[in-house]
């Protein structure tokens, strides 16, 4: 069986227009692939992100952290903007002052699926950190690609919940590059990690193989106690 | 202020030097033209008209003024139309704003003309209608719109845009990503415009137009002082009640409602205006394209040069003195001062002087010290310093003073003036170009600023004069206006209480 | 919406009531009461006319005259000068009425007595030179246009170069306020209000009187646009020259206040109207 592949860096440097923060990146993400993206914040993970974003277009639904909401816009119209380019901008202007009844349904399916159920009219100024974080993932789920993109989306979620979600996420989507800080969660719910760690690619290997040990050598000061050897 | 910074300090570079530096070098500017102010205390025996306006004020009396509703009704429908179009124009000119070199020359051009010029200018085409006190808003309010929503616009946080899907239309991304972020920004500030716009429109009762600004002014001039202080306490009621009624839901209903008293609407004859606009306005040796003649025309311009030199002087000693003032009264109204029946009385005392429209400020002080530029100097000092200092006390009040043990000068010169005084010079360059603008008011009321030509050439019927020396006074107010944005502080992005100051504390 | 429908139609409704004949005043003194007072003078209007007839009121000198201009009303009282004004903006307007007083007008000067003016002889004392002084409206045909006139004429100098300080007041009861209070040392004043401000003791006169009198000019009068009689009927012109000059009724005339009203033509303005081209106040 061959396997497509969606995305492939070749030794490129990714970073904004004088600052390299990914140097020689060479990875390749396969369809079918769950993959989890780890390392220290500042690290480069959004920047990566935001590159294969920018490679997959149209096939990739996005699910940035929650500062990419609109908080006076309410629930309902967040999640709506997920495919706001569907609709043409007259649709989009009456959906803001009367929601349409097809939409409407949809989202708020969705949002009973997400624990976001009756807060739909709320706007997302007046909801929790952890709410705003489901709101944004049923932002994603909304737009409803081929690839899911994820920055961080259960970062304030407890563990139960989080694992709920991201189950929710990778039912809807067979790929998917999430990146985490729940190192147990990148062994427990995807295929492969992806270990970022001073400005380059430091671990790309099949998440069956890895122990969390492994994982910790992504970050700098943990287990300082009980130095790891640098990894080969 | 001056002495609390040893001159060896002011060698340095941090920021608060460069800005005691630059403060200092106004107020030094300010001294050394000084005695070419005419600044003489001329009156000998005010007591008895102070006296009877003093009594007039604690002793006012209502039912003086006939059709005392129909001018509240006027005041503020004019203020609400003038608003609402100009917000209505300013907005989507807000939107070509960055991109047009020529808009934004266009709009600092009809915001550097007072309302009072464009109601007398209006006033020629349209007569005493409500046609023209709501253009006479409408159109500086919409470059000052464009020119504020587009500031403002500037600042929206760009993170809900990236996080759109591809392929989102502009009008859709503008809708849900961007506007949504800065709504509440701009909802403020037409808030506070509108405020403005009411005392504008009490403003325009001194040309003519009917509203309280007619009967205040006229009560005022003859001396009726019972029936100018009922008026006057009726404008600061007015003012204070605003977040009374003018809710959002109410002032719908209350701008349909006003239309009914606007009327009669004029005839408007075309070909009257047409001459107005193609012959009276131009200098007749310009239409017939002789230059000479035309050289000869302006020189027939009375006092042309004195009356710029006026202007510009008063305006940079209004300037200076609102500096003085700000620091000497923003205290009175913070809570790290005194204590809850002192800062009543301050903020109350703030809140009156820049309430007060300085026309009339101005008035009372000429009676008080005779008609030199002394009054003029003191109306606008007051004012615009009060104003100032209103807002400087509230963001004083946003910061936590580290130590409790500072006696009160300590307090002042070490914990809390070095954090505010940027944002205090800040806004004292925003105010510069409205001290300016202002200064040309100031003239009709005899001061010899460029004003009181302008108001001269309006009542000889002189329009072509009229024109150029208000084209002078924009051209002005825009070049004050462009070195005030060049030496206001920048560094002070992030002052405190930035953000319910809109950006561009602009011209009222 | 249907709300909204009735509102535009009431729009539309007061907008075309065009054709009343409208008129306003240039008042002089007390503005107060002015609609009450001078809706008195339209009822009589009404009822001599026979049309209906509305009082506009206007707060300065130039605002009457862009009214009268912009057809907003087609009757004014005006003074002088400004009477000159708005019949040279409106081709065909006609001074149809003045005041018994207004063939001979005059401007009293008014001087605070701190100011030491000698008021001995017949014309204005030598010593006012260097004094502050002030005139009333700009242009005020009895505050500001014939006094600065007999000043030129006397000392052959322009005002400014003869007092320390040239003011203008805006109207005559503040020429007299100012000069009461010291702010001004000598004033130029309608003699009407000033009449009328001793009579009823609202001036000091142990601190301010009167140091020398013009002589006479014609001064106020009644102005009406050429185009009334097309619009309101042949001789509508007429019609309100001889309501105006029947006006015997005291508490009419006081607004003005005049005794009565005698016919007036426009020739009797060319006086004026030489002064005011004379000034460059006209051109």
């Amino acid at each position: 069986m061959s396997v497509e592949e969606l995305v492939r860096f070749n030794g490129e440097a990714l970073g904004h227009a004088r600052h390299t923060v990914l140097a020689e990146l060479t990875l390749g993400l396969q369809a079918g692939e769950r993959v989890a993206l780890l390392g220290p914040s500042g690290v480069g993970k959004s920047t990566l992100l935001a590159a294969l974003r920018q490679r997959l277009g149209y096939r990739a639904a996005w699910c940035p952290q929650e500062h990419g909401l609109v908080p006076p816009l309410s629930v309902y119209h967040n999640v709506y903007m997920g495919r706001l380019e569907r609709h043409s901008a007259l649709a989009n202007l009456l959906n803001l002052i009367r929601p349409r009844r097809d939409a409407w349904h949809e989202i708020q399916a969705l949002c009973g699926e997400l624990g976001l159920e009756g807060l739909l009219k709320r706007p997302v100024a007046q909801l929790s950190g952890g709410q705003r974080q489901r709101v944004a993932i049923a932002r994603a789920l909304y737009q409803a690609r081929e690839v899911f993109l994820g920055d961080e989306p259960v970062a304030s979620i407890d563990p139960h919940q989080a694992r709920r979600l991201l189950h929710r996420v990778q039912n809807q989507h067979t790929t998917c590059v999430i990146a985490l800080h729940q190192r147990e969660l990148a062994l427990t719910h995807f295929d492969r990690v992806w270990g970022l760690r001073d400005g380059r690619l430091m671990l790309d290997a099949p998440a069956r193989e890895l122990t969390l040990d492994d994982l910790d050598t992504l970050y700098p000061d943990a287990h300082s106690s009980d130095p790891q050897p640098e990894p080969a | 202020m001056r002495e609390e910074r040893a001159p060896g300090l002011l060698a340095g570079d941090s920021l608060n030097l460069r800005l005691a530096r630059r403060s200092l070098g106004l107020i030094a500017l300010c001294l050394v033209l000084l005695p070419f102010a005419d600044l003489a205390i001329t009156t000998h025996d005010p007591w008895a008209e102070l006296g009877r306006m003093l009594s007039g004020l604690l002793h006012p009396d209502i039912l003086a003024t006939e059709s005392l509703p129909h001018a509240i009704a006027l005041t503020i429908g004019f203020a609400l139309w003038g608003t609402l179009l100009g917000m209505l124009l300013g907005f989507p000119l807000a939107l070509l704003f960055p991109h047009s070199r020529l808009l934004r020359g266009g709009c600092a051009f009809v915001r550097a003309i007072h309302e009072l010029f464009w109601a007398l200018l209006l006033l020629q085409v349209f007569g005493l209608s409500a046609v023209t006190a709501i253009a006479a808003l409408t159109i500086p309010y919409a470059g000052i719109f464009a020119k504020v929503y587009a500031e403002i616009l500037e600042l929206t946080p760009r993170a809900p845009v990236d996080a759109l899907p591809e392929g989102v239309g502009r009008l859709s991304r503008f809708v849900y990503a961007e506007l949504p972020m800065v709504w509440s920004r701009l909802s403020s500030y037409t808030r506070y415009r509108f405020e403005c716009a009411m005392r504008s429109s009490v403003l325009l009762g001194f040309v003519g137009l009917p509203t309280l600004g007619f009967h205040l002014e006229s009560a005022f001039r003859e001396g009726r002082y019972p029936e100018a202080g009922a008026l006057l306490w009726l404008f600061y009621l007015m003012i204070a009640s605003l977040h009374l009624w003018g809710h959002r839901r109410l002032l719908p209903w209350i701008a349909l409602g006003s239309l009914f008293l606007l009327g009669p609407w004029p005839d408007i004859d075309g070909a009257l205006l047409w001459r107005f606009v193609s012959v009276d306005l131009w200098p007749q040796p310009l239409l017939e394209g002789n230059w000479s003649g035309l050289w000869q025309w302006f020189g027939e311009i009375p006092d042309l040069l004195p009356a710029i030199g006026n202007t510009l002087l008063l305006g940079l000693m209004g300037t200076a003195g609102s500096l003085v003032v700000a620091l000497l009264l923003w205290p009175l109204a913070s809570r790290h001062f005194g204590n809850r029946p002192t800062r009543m009385a301050g903020k109350g005392v703030l809140i009156l002087m820049r309430s007060t429209p300085e026309l009339m400020l101005a008035f009372i002080f000429l009676l008080m010290l005779g008609p030199s530029m002394l009054p003029a100097w003191l109306a606008l000092s007051l004012h615009n310093g009060a104003l100032i200092a209103f807002l400087v006390a509230r963001h004083a009040d946003a910061i936590v003073p580290g130590s409790h043990a500072l006696p009160a000068s300590g307090r002042y010169a070490y914990e809390l003036l070095p954090r505010l005084y940027g944002g205090l010079l800040a806004l004292l360059f925003y105010r510069a170009e409205t001290i300016i603008r202002e200064t040309a008011l100031l003239g009709m009321l005899g001061i010899a600023t460029l004003g009181f030509h302008i108001d001269s050439s309006f009542a000889y019927m002189m329009f072509d004069q009229a024109f150029v020396l208000l084209l002078i006074t924009a051209a002005l107010n825009i070049g004050v206006d462009a070195l005030a944005r060049r030496y206001r502080p920048r560094e002070i992005a992030e002052t405190p209480g930035q953000h319910d100051r809109p950006a561009g504390e602009a011209p009222c | 919406m249907r709300w909204l429908v009735a509102c535009l139609l009431i729009l539309v409704s007061t907008a075309a009531s065009a054709e009343t004949f409208r008129f306003t005043a240039i008042p002089d003194e007390n503005q107060s009461r002015l609609e009450e007072r001078f809706d008195k003078v339209a009822h009589y209007l009404e009822d001599r006319l026979g049309v209906e007839v509305e009082y506009v009121p206007v707060k300065s000198y130039s605002a009457a005259v862009s009214a009268f201009r912009n057809d907003q009303v087609q009757l004014a009282w005006f003074g002088g000068l400004t009477g000159v004004q708005a019949r040279r903006l409106v081709p065909d307007s006609r001074a149809i009425a003045q005041g018994k007083e207004d063939a001979e007008f005059r401007t009293y000067f008014i001087a605070h007595h701190d100011s030491d003016i000698d008021t001995q002889g017949d014309d204005l004392p030598k010593n006012v030179q260097g004094k502050a002084f002030t005139f009333g409206a700009k242009t005020s045909t009895s505050g500001r246009l014939m006094p600065e006139y007999y000043i030129r004429n006397q000392f052959g100098a322009p005002p400014k170069s003869l007092f320390s300080r040239v003011g203008f007041s805006g109207d005559h009861t503040r020429t007299i306020a100012l000069v009461e209070s010291g702010t001004y040392d000598i004033g130029a004043v309608n003699f009407k209000v000033w009449d009328a401000a001793v009579a009823d003791g609202r001036v000091d006169t142990d601190k301010v009187d009167v140091i020398w009198k013009t002589p006479t000019y014609p001064d106020y009068q009644w102005t009406v646009r050429g185009d009334v009689d097309s619009r309101y009927g042949d001789g509508f012109t007429d019609k309100v020259r001889q309501a105006l000059l029947d006006m015997h009724d005291p508490e009419l005339l006081e607004s003005f206040p005049r005794e009565g009203f005698i016919p007036a033509d426009n020739d009797d303005y060319q006086p004026i109207e030489d002064v005011g081209e004379k000034l460059g106040l006209l051109r």
